[in-house]
C-alpha cells in the first residue's frame, strides 16, 4: 500500500480553480429565465432535460476531491431546505474565483478567511431590513378564492434590475385603450385605520434613522418589524426626507396573503407555485375538517404533498386533489368501477408484500431443511393464506410499503381485491392516521384492530386521458375523510420535461413552505445582493479610513493576522462584492433584457451607483421597486394586481445557501495537499505520479 | 497439489537515518505535519483516489488513522503518537511535530547516539520538573469555581480545528454546550470517589450549528415517526419501567452454527421462535413494564404485541448507547429470552418525543443521572466529523482537568518559554551532571541548544502565513508579526498580543527574533493574577502537554537508537 499526497501549488490554487470551473456548468440555471441542459448518457441513449443543479451533479463524473465536496454541499442544502442550491453552486464559483484574485495579490490565507466570513456576516446582518413578515394567519386569511387568469400570460419580473421592454409597456397602453375604461386605477384599496393602528409600535423609528442614515440602519431595534413602503410619493431630498419617508414606512404593510406571497416566490414559474399554492389551501381546508374546533394555528406540513408524474399528457390536466393519486395497472379498471361509491376497509403493509420476505435486521435461521421429500409449492400456500387472512377481514384495499408478489396480484384481481404499492412511508402514515389502520409488516400481524374503515376508491378522470400516453395505466384516486395527504398530479406532453417538472413543483414547495416556517421574507429580484454590494462598498470606502479595530468576532485574536487585516480588507471585501456582482449580472443576462454579460454587469454598476449615491440604500431600493410597479399598473393592469407585483426570496435558505457557498471555498482555500491513502502504486497515472510524493 | 516456492532472504538496512529516502519521507511527513497546526493551520484532503468519501482535517487522529505509511522508521512514529492520542485526546500534533525537529535536529549533530539520548533525557527531566514546579512561569491553576478558565480551554480546542468551519458566535455557543454537557456529567451525590457520567454526541448533520444543543438524559432517533397513541401508564412512584434486551428480538438464530437442521414436515421454526417472543412479551406485560429497549431488532410482531398493551419500544440503538442507557436507567442488559430477573429492569422519569431539524427522537429523561445528549449540528459531513472529534477531544481535556486542575499557556507561549528556561539552566551545568551523563560540557550544550532549537520550531509551526516570529526577553512568550514590516518602526507596534493573549504591548518586553541563541533569565513573576484580569487566553491541556512532551523525547530517542531494519520480505 502507497500513501501519496500532492501538494497545492499556492498562488494557482488547484483546489479552487477546480471548484470555479465546475460550478460554471451551473451558471444558465440562475434566475427566473432558467435555460436547461440536456443529459445524454452515452451508452444508454437515454436524454433528460434538466434546470436544476442537483441532477446535473447527480450525471456529472466527479472523481475529484473538490466535486466530491461539492455535491457533498450541495446535496446537503437539498437535504435540509430544498431549495437555493441554485445560488450556492453560483456563488461557491463566483467565490472561488474571488479567493484566487486574493492570491493572485498576496494576500495571506488566513487574511482572506477571516475578513470574508466577517463580511458576509457583516452583509447578513445588514438586508435584515429587507426582510417582510408575514401575518401568522396567512393562510387563514384564503377565504377568498379569487383568481388571476392573466398570471400565466404575465412573464415580468418586477424588479428594477429587470428592464421591462418598453414595447411590452406600449403594447398593453394599447390594450387598455381600446377596452373600455371600466377598470379605472384605484389605489387605496386598504381602509386608513389600518395602517394608523399599526404603527404604534415604530415610534422609535425616525430617530434610529436621523442618527445614522449610512450604516447598520435598522438592524436593532426594526428587525423584524421592517415593512414595505408604499412610497410612490417619496421624494428624494436630502436628510430631511427620511423624516417623511419613515411615515410612509408605517404605513407599508405586511405581507398577509397567500395569493400574494404565492406568486412573489413563484419568480416567474407560476404554474407549478399555483398548484403548491392550490395545496396548501387544499391541506388547510382537510385540517379544519379533521381537527374540528381547533385553535392550534394551521401549519403547512410538506411531508403529506405527493406527486404523481403523467408524462405525456397536455399541461392543462396539472391539478391538485386531496387524497393519494397514483397509476396503476390497467387491469385493475373494472375492479375499482365495482368498489367506486362504497366505503372500503383497507390494511397497510410496511414492508414487502411477498413470501419470502423478512423485516429488516432478521438474519435467517441458519440451514434448515424440511424432513419431507416433495415440499408443496410454497409461495401457492401463502397466497392462498394471505387471501384467506384479507377475505375474513373483508378487506378490499391493501396499500403496501415495498413491492408486492406477482401472483398474489394476480389472485387478489380475481377476488375483487386491490393492492397498490409501492406507497412512501407518509401516505401510509397519513391514512393510518385517518382510518385507524395499524401499519403492520406481515399479514400474519392482521387482526380487526388493524384494519382501517371508510376510504375510497375512484377512477381519475376516466376516460379523459389517453391510456396510451401512461403506458396502459390508470390513475386513482384514494381518499379518507380528514384526510391531509394532497396529490399534485404534474402533467407534461414532453416526457423528457417530466422531471424538470417535478423538480420545480419541489422547490416552489419548498419555497413557500421555508416563508411560512420563518414568517418572513425577503423583499426579492436581486434588492437583496444589491444591498449587500452597497454595504460591502461602504465598507471598503470605510476602511481606506482609520478605523478602529473591531476584534470581538475574529477567531485569530493574537496572531498579527488580525493586525494586518486593515491593509487588505478593501482588496479582499471587493473580491467577495465581485461574486454577488457576477451574480447579479448572470441572473440579468439570463433575464434576457441584455444582450451580453458585460452589458448586464455595467447595467448592475449604474444602478448599484444610484442605489449607492442616494444616501440611504434600503429606502432607495424600496423606492425602485415601487416605481416599477406603478410603472406596470400604469400600463393598464388592473389595480388589484398591485399587491401580487411583488417578489419575495426566502430568508433562511438564501442565507444559509450564502454560508454554505463561503464554508465550501474557506475549505478549499485552507487546503494545502490532497493525500491520496491506500492506492496501490500502479493504479497512479504515470502522468500524475511527477507531482506525487509518495510516502 | 502443493506449490513449494524458495524462500526470499530478509532484507537488512542499517544507517538508516542517513538514508536519502528516509530523510526525504520524514521530512515530507513532517511538512503534512506541521502545516496542520493551529487555528491557521492548513487542510487537508483525505481520500481514496476511486471516488470514497473526502475526509478534509488538520487533526492528528483522523490524518494518522488514515495514513499508511510503509517505512518502519514512520511506523514508530505515527503509532507511538497514535497512542498518546487515543489515550489523551489533545496534543497529537504536538507530539508528532517536535518528535521530528527533535530527530532532524539530532541527526545533524555528530555525537554519538547513545550520548544525545542519555542527555535528552536529563533535560526531558529538567522540564518535566520545572512544569510540575510551583515556581513554572507557563502554566495556571484552573479554578472550577469560575467558568471562564474552562471555556478558555475548550474554546482553544475548538479554534484550533479549521476544518470545523465555525466563526466566533457558532465557538462560542458549541464551547457553552461542552461545558454545560461536561457540567451534566459530574453525578451531584459526591461520594468518596465519584465517576463522573457520559455525555453522548447525537448526530444531526445537514442543520445549522446554532441549533445545536444539550439535553439531559439520552435522546435516540426514531428511524420514522411512531405514533404514540394512549398516555403511557406510569408506576405509582410516577416513573417508568424500562427493560433493556442486548440480544436481537428479531426471530431469528443468532448463532445457528454449522451443520442443517432438520425439522419435520409442517413445523414452522419461524412460528416457534415467536411464540418464544410472545412469551417474552407476556413477562414483560406481567412485570409492568413501561418501554423496551432492543439494541438490536425486535419483531414486528412482538412490537405490535407490546403496542396493543401500551408499551413502548426502542430498537436498534446501537451498541454505544447500551452503556450509557444502563448507567441511566439503572437497568442491566437483558441478554436471554426465557428469563427475566426482576432485578434488572431499569427506571426513568419520563419519556417524550422531540422534533430537531427534519428528524424524530425520543428522549429519555432521567431520575437522577449524570447522563446527558449533546446534539452537533454541523453544515456537512467532513465539517461535522471534524466537529465531533473537536468537541471529544474537548470533553476528553475536561476530564483530565477535574483531575489535575493545571493548564498550560497555549499559542506557542509554553514552548517558547520552555526553551528560554533550559537554554537559562545550562548556561552553567553541574559537574555532576555532565558525570552522570557521561559527556563534555560542549556535548551537553550541543544537545541541548538542539533540544532548544526543536521546542522552539514547534512554536513556529504555527505561523503559517509566512509571518516572523520574536520572543520577548523578559517572560519568553510567542510574539508573531507580518512579514514584510516597515524598517523604522518600533516592534511594540507591530506587536498586539502574545501567543496565549496574556500580555499586550506592554514597553519593556525587550523583543528580539525567534532563532535566537543568547540566554537571558526571565521573569519568575507570578501569571496567576494577570490571567484573572485577560479576557481570552488560549490554554492546553495540561496532562496532555506533558505526557506528549515526554511521548515525543522518548519516541525521538527509539529512533536515533535503531541501527539496522530487518524485514521478512516473504
Amino acid at each position: 500500500m502507497v500513501m501519496a499526497c500532492r501538494n497545492i501549488n499556492r498562488r494557482k490554487h488547484i483546489g479552487l480553480q477546480q471548484l470555479s470551473s465546475l460550478t460554471e456548468t451551473g451558471r444558465s440555471f440562475l434566475g427566473p429565465v432558467k435555460s436547461s441542459k440536456f443529459i445524454i448518457g452515452e451508452r444508454s441513449h437515454e436524454s433528460v432535460l434538466t434546470c436544476s443543479i442537483l441532477r446535473l451533479l447527480e450525471n456529472l463524473d466527479l472523481n475529484s476531491s473538490v466535486g466530491q465536496l461539492l455535491h457533498e454541499t450541495v446535496q446537503s442544502q437539498k437535504n435540509a431546505y430544498g431549495t437555493g442550491t441554485n445560488t450556492l453552486l453560483f456563488l461557491a464559483g463566483a467565490w472561488s474565483t474571488a479567493a484566487l484574485e486574493c492570491l493572485q495579490q498576496d494576500i495571506p490565507i488566513s487574511v482572506i478567511v477571516s475578513v470574508m466570513s466577517e463580511g458576509l456576516k457583516s452583509c447578513r446582518k445588514e438586508v435584515v431590513p429587507l426582510q417582510i413578515s408575514l401575518t401568522t394567519d396567512i393562510v387563514d386569511n384564503t377565504g377568498d378564492t379569487r383568481r388571476y387568469p392573466f398570471l400565466g400570460t404575465l412573464s415580468i419580473i418586477p424588479s428594477p434590475l429587470v428592464q421591462i421592454p418598453s414595447d411590452w409597456i406600449q403594447r398593453e397602453k394599447l390594450r387598455k385603450d381600446v377596452s373600455s375604461q371600466a377598470s379605472t386605477p384605484s389605489f387605496s384599496s386598504r381602509p386608513s385605520s389600518e395602517f394608523s393602528s399599526r404603527s404604534s409600535y415604530s415610534q422609535s423609528v425616525p430617530q434610529i434613522m436621523l442618527q445614522a442614515p449610512q450604516t447598520n440602519l435598522f438592524t436593532n431595534s426594526y428587525t423584524s418589524k421592517s415593512r414595505l413602503s408604499h412610497s410612490r410619493h417619496f421624494n428624494k431630498s436630502e436628510n430631511m426626507s427620511y423624516q417623511t419617508s419613515s411615515e410612509e414606512y408605517h404605513n407599508s404593510h405586511k405581507c398577509n396573503d397567500l395569493v400574494q406571497l404565492a406568486v412573489g416566490l413563484s419568480h416567474g414559474d407560476h404554474s407549478s407555485m399555483a398548484l403548491v399554492e392550490a395545496a396548501v389551501k387544499c391541506q388547510y381546508q382537510n385540517v379544519r375538517v379533521r381537527k374540528k374546533n381547533c385553535t392550534v394555528p394551521f401549519r403547512f406540513d410538506i411531508s403529506k404533498i405527493s406527486t404523481c408524474c403523467l408524462p405525456g399528457i397536455p399541461e392543462s390536466f396539472s391539478c391538485v386533489y386531496s387524497g393519494y393519486i397514483t397509476l396503476i395497472s390497467i387491469n385493475y379498471t373494472t375492479i375499482i368501477r365495482e368498489l367506486q361509491n362504497q366505503p372500503l376497509r383497507v390494511v397497510l403493509i410496511d414492508g414487502d408484500f411477498k413470501e419470502n420476505y423478512h423485516h429488516l435486521g432478521f438474519n435467517g435461521l441458519g440451514k434448515v431443511k424440511t424432513e419431507l421429500e416433495s415440499v408443496p409449492d410454497q409461495e401457492r400456500q401463502w397466497v392462498d393464506y394471505i387471501l384467506e387472512i384479507l377475505t375474513q377481514l373483508n378487506v378490499k384495499l391493501v396499500m403496501v410499503r415495498g413491492n408486492v408478489s406477482e401472483n398474489l396480484m394476480e389472485r387478489c384481481m380475481h377476488s375483487n381485491l386491490l393492492i397498490i404499492g409501492p406507497v412512501s412511508h407518509h401516505v401510509l402514515q397519513d391514512f393510518a392516521e385517518v382510518t385507524g389502520a395499524v401499519q403492520v409488516t406481515y399479514a400474519t400481524q392482521l387482526n380487526e384492530d388493524c384494519v382501517g374503515s371508510d376510504v375510497n376508491v375512484s377512477l381519475w378522470r376516466a376516460g379523459q386521458l389517453n391510456p396510451k400516453d401512461v403506458s396502459k395505466r390508470v390513475a386513482i384516486l384514494i381518499k379518507a375523510e380528514g384526510v391531509l395527504l394532497v396529490t399534485a398530479v404534474l402533467t407534461s406532453p414532453i416526457i423528457a420535461q417530466m422531471q424538470a417538472k417535478e423538480d420545480h413543483f419541489w422547490t416552489c414547495a419548498y419555497r413557500l413552505y421555508h416563508a411560512l416556517v420563518d414568517e418572513k421574507v425577503f423583499l426579492g429580484g436581486g434588492a437583496v445582493e444589491v444591498l449587500c454590494l452597497s454595504h460591502l462598498q461602504g465598507l471598503i470606502e470605510q476602511s481606506h479610513k482609520k478605523v478602529d479595530l473591531d476584534c470581538s468576532g475574529q477567531l485569530l485574536t493574537t496572531s498579527w493576522v488580525a493586525s494586518s487585516q486593515e491593509l487588505y480588507r478593501p482588496a479582499v471585501l471587493k473580491a467577495l462584492a465581485g461574486g454577488w456582482h457576477r451574480y447579479l449580472s448572470s441572473v440579468v443576462y439570463n433575464t434576457g433584457t441584455c444582450s451580453s454579460e458585460s452589458e448586464a454587469s455595467t447595467f448592475i454598476q449604474n444602478f448599484l451607483q444610484k442605489t449607492t449615491g442616494s444616501g440611504c440604500p434600503i429606502l432607495y431600493l424600496q423606492k425602485e421597486y415601487n416605481k416599477v410597479i406603478s410603472g406596470i399598473l400604469n400600463s393598464g393592469l388592473p389595480s388589484k394586481l398591485k399587491e401580487i407585483l411583488r417578489v419575495y426570496d426566502v430568508v433562511t435558505p438564501k442565507m444559509e445557501a450564502w454560508r454554505r457557498a463561503l464554508d465550501l471555498v474557506l475549505l478549499v482555500l485552507q487546503t494545502d495537499a490532497e493525500i491520496i491513502t491506500g492506492a496501490e502504486y500502479t493504479q497512479l497515472n504515470s502522468q500524475e505520479t511527477e507531482e506525487l510524493l509518495l510516502l | 497439489m502443493s506449490r513449494v516456492k524458495a524462500k526470499k532472504p530478509s532484507l537488512c538496512t542499517y544507517e538508516l537515518l542517513t538514508k536519502d529516502i528516509i530523510t526525504k519521507s520524514i521530512s515530507v511527513l513532517r511538512e503534512i505535519v506541521s502545516s496542520c497546526y493551529g487555528p491557521s493551520g492548513r487542510l487537508k484532503q483525505l481520500h481514496n483516489g476511486v471516488g470514497g468519501s473526502v475526509c478534509t482535517t488538520s487533526s492528528s487522529s483522523s490524518l494518522f488513522s488514515n495514513l499508511s505509511v510503509i517505512h518502519p522508521i514512520l511506523k514508530i512514529l505515527t503509532t507511538s503518537v497514535q497512542n498518546h492520542v487515543s489515550r489523551f485526546s489533545d496534543c497529537g500534533l504536538f507530539t508528532a511535530i517536535l518528535c521530528f525537529n527533535l530527530v532532524e535536529h539530532f541527526q545533524r549533530l555528530n555525537l554519538s547516539s547513545a550520548t544525545v539520548i542519555k542527555i535528552s533525557k536529563h533535560l526531558l527531566s529538567l522540564c518535566i520538573d520545572y512544569l510540575n514546579s510551583e515556581i513554572c512561569g507557563c502554566r495556571i491553576s484552573v479554578d472550577f469555581s469560575n467558568l471562564k478558565t474552562l471555556l478558555c480551554l475548550v474554546q482553544s480546542i475548538l479554534t484550533s480545528k479549521p476544518a470545523c468551519l465555525l466563526n466566533k458566535k457558532e465557538a462560542d455557543h458549541i464551547s457553552t454546550l461542552i461545558l454545560k454537557a461536561f457540567l451534566l456529567t459530574i453525578p451531584e451525590k459526591a461520594t468518596d470517589h465519584a465517576i463522573l457520567g457520559k455525555s453522548i454526541i447525537i448526530p444531526l448533520k445537514d442543520e445549522r450549528v446554532m441549533d445545536s444543543t444539550v439535553l439531559p438524559g439520552i435522546v435516540i432517533e426514531m428511524p420514522e415517526v411512531q405514533l404514540i397513541k394512549c398516555p403511557i401508564k406510569k408506576l405509582p412512584s410516577d416513573a417508568l419501567k424500562v427493560a433493556l434486551f442486548c440480544i436481537s428480538l428479531s426471530g431469528d438464530i443468532s448463532d445457528p452454527g454449522e451443520g442443517t437442521l432438520v425439522i419435520s414436515y409442517g413445523v414452522s421454526l419461524e412460528n416457534a421462535i415467536l411464540d418464544q417472543l410472545l412469551n417474552l412479551g407476556n413477562q414483560l406485560i406481567n412485570d409492568h413494564v413501561n418501554v423496551v429497549v432492543c439494541q438490536k431488532v425486535i419483531h414486528p410482531a412482538l412490537k405490535q404485541y407490546l403496542h396493543q398493551h401500551h408499551i413502548i419500544t426502542i430498537d436498534r440503538v446501537g451498541i454505544s448507547l447500551m452503556e450509557p442507557l444502563g448507567e441511566m436507567t439503572g437497568a442491566q442488559p437483558i441478554g436471554s429470552l426465557n428469563f427475566i430477573s426482576s432485578t434488572s429492569y431499569g427506571y426513568v422519569k419520563d419519556l417524550c418525543t422531540a422534533n430537531f431539524g427534519s428528524k424524530h427522537y425520543f428522549h429519555l429523561i432521567p431520575n437522577d443521572s449524570s447522563v446527558c445528549s449533546l446534539l452537533l449540528c454541523n453544515r456537512n459531513e467532513t465539517s461535522w466529523n471534524e466537529l465531533k472529534l473537536a468537541c471529544q477531544t474537548a470533553q476528553h481535556v475536561l476530564q483530565l482537568t477535574i483531575r489535575e486542575p493545571l493548564a498550560l499557556l497555549g499559542g506557542g507561549c509554553t514552548e517558547t518559554h520552555l526553551a528560554c528556561f533550559l537554554r537559562n539552566k545550562v548556561a552553567s551545568v553541574p559537574e555532576c551532571v555532565l558525570k552522570v551523563n557521561d559527556c563534555t560540557e560542549i556535548e551537553y550544550k550541543i544537545v541541548a541548544d538542539a533540544f532548544c532549537s526543536a521546542l522552539q520550531s514547534v512554536a513556529c509551526s504555527l505561523e503559517h502565513d509566512k509571518g516572523k516570529i520574536l520572543i520577548d526577553r523578559k517572560y519568553g512568550h510567542f510574539w508573531s508579526i507580518q512579514p514584510d514590516f516597515p524598517a523604522n518602526v518600533k516592534w511594540q507596534d507591530l506587536v498586539l498580543k502574545c501567543g496565549c493573549g496574556l500580555l499586550g504591548n506592554q514597553e519593556d518586553l525587550n523583543w528580539c527574533f525567534l532563532p535566537s541563541i543568547h540566554s537571558f533569565s526571565l521573569q519568575n513573576a507570578s501569571i496567576q493574577q494577570v490571567t484573572n484580569s485577560t479576557d481570552h487566553l488560549t490554554l492546553d491541556c495540561f496532562t496532555a502537554k506533558l505526557h506528549g512532551l515526554q511521548v515525543a523525547v522518548e519516541t525521538a530517542s527509539l529512533i536515533l537508537d535503531l541501527s539496522y531494519i530487518i524485514e521478512d520480505k516473504n
